[in-house]
């Protein structure tokens, strides 16, 4: 190893300037010392590429717009509402859901590190991670909010959640118009991660979609 | 401890860099280092994380910190040698594991939600409507109290129930259950007279970092 790594001690291993060896590396090590199983290890790959996403919040959003009973069990209690639409897992302990409306805006952030609700949102993207966010938002959620694309007026309430100890969030956007005749597989569709993370609101259908 | 990573309200970080419908994962390697953390239960890598030294904090992209993170931790543990990391190959005379996390351990892995709040009678100290303070507390090692928060004053919102004060983790073996409160702030206590007369924010904190106000 470099100078540089003994200058760093022992709290700090080197980034390579190839992390994708570095990586195949230490998984071919814990394979090899029986540590890890590569099949366990391919299932976890596929797990979190492919099976678990925004696709799951969104459905429990379309639910909640559609069933009046299952809303008011989702802001009761978000993590046993979400287990009841089939979804649970890691960083889903305590899931928490707020609610959007015409006079309150709720935006997630997690200022420490990278908290966020993997069982209905999936892992997060980099910019939610990025110091820019996880700096700004606290402070001038307006501001980054703006920078996004969403203007809110003067007088509704920005409410920030720093999602960094016992529960997590997911934003309950509101319901666009003209979505009064959709189905709920329909309305779910309408439904992005930034909606749910709170940093965009639900666009109302383009004319002929949902249709 | 006062580090990097504890952003909230920090300027000058630089860009967004907002991209719309961003995958999770970049490159192949990123999704792997996450798998392999799943597969080790390793526990928080959040201590190891934190230890990161500032400037190769903010150079390295976010699944490189978890590898450091992890290798740092496993070298820690004494699960492997920097010198098997160095390699990419077992010590010749090592006894192989028999691993943790099993492909049907894997596949349940993803509906089980691991349980961290505690079914034990404690009294909390406070309760909901009651006003609190930041206490102006400098942990060195981890904690989850951010630093905007101290020295101000809030009002407890909800009782999320009794977990572990995760500053305990590395400080003392013994673990200190205590109620954590969801608390509201509002942004005109946090920012000042500039931010938004409207707005606020909510945050959970456990008992430790409070007081009364």
């Amino acid at each position: 190893m470099s100078q540089r790594h003994s200058d760093h001690a022992q709290d700090h291993t080197d980034v390579p300037s190839d992390p994708a060896l570095r990586v195949k590396a230490l998984e071919s090590l814990l394979v090899e010392k029986g540590l890890v199983d590569p099949v366990a290890l391919d299932v976890l790959v596929d797990t979190y590429e492919n099976r678990v996403g925004p696709r799951h919040g969104a459905q429990v959003v379309a639910r909640a717009w559609v069933e009046p009973a299952y809303k008011q069990r989702l802001l009761d209690d978000g993590t046993a509402a979400i287990a009841e639409s089939g979804f649970s897992g890691p960083q889903g302990e305590k899931l928490t859901v707020v609610e959007n409306t015409p006079s309150v805006h709720n935006v997630i952030v997690c200022t420490l590190c990278s908290c966020y609700p993997w069982p209905v949102l999936g892992l997060p993207p980099t910019w939610y991670k990025s110091s820019a966010y996880r700096s700004r938002t606290v402070m001038d959620p307006r501001g980054v909010l703006s920078e996004l694309g969403l203007d809110l007026p003067d007088a509704v309430e920005v409410r920030v959640w720093d999602s960094n100890a016992a529960s997590r969030y997911l934003v309950l956007p509101e319901r666009p118009k003209g979505t009064e005749s959709m189905s709920e597989a329909d309305l779910a569709m309408l439904v992005t991660r930034d909606a749910m993370i709170g940093v965009a609101k639900v666009a109302s259908p383009r004319v002929g979609d949902g249709a | 401890m006062n580090g990097i990573h504890d952003m909230g309200g920090m300027q000058g970080l630089g860009e967004l860099g907002y991209h719309e419908n961003e995958p999770g994962f970049h490159e192949a390697w990123e999704v792997r280092v996450f798998a392999l953390v799943q597969a080790m239960q390793v526990g928080a890598l959040r201590p190891y994380i934190e230890r990161i030294p500032a400037a190769d904090y903010l150079r390295m992209n976010y699944y490189e910190r978890w590898y450091t993170a992890l290798v740092t931790r496993l070298i820690e543990r004494g699960i492997v040698t920097r010198a098997e990391v160095e390699r990419g190959h077992a010590d010749p005379d090592v006894v192989k594991a028999t691993p943790v996390v099993t492909p049907v351990v894997a596949r349940e892995l993803l509906f089980r939600a691991p349980r961290t709040e505690q079914d034990i009678a404690l009294a909390p100290r406070f309760r909901v409507g009651d006003r609190v303070r930041g206490r102006n507390i400098h942990p060195t090692t981890h904690t989850r109290m951010p630093r905007y928060t101290r020295g101000k004053t809030g009002v407890v919102e909800r009782d999320r129930g009794i977990f572990t004060l995760p500053d305990s983790e590395r400080v003392s073996a013994e673990p200190k259950p205590q109620h954590v409160y969801l608390i509201h702030f509002t942004a005109h206590e946090l920012w000042g007279e500039e931010a938004s007369a409207h707005d606020s924010l909510y945050i959970d904190m456990w008992e430790d970092y409070l007081e009364p106000a």
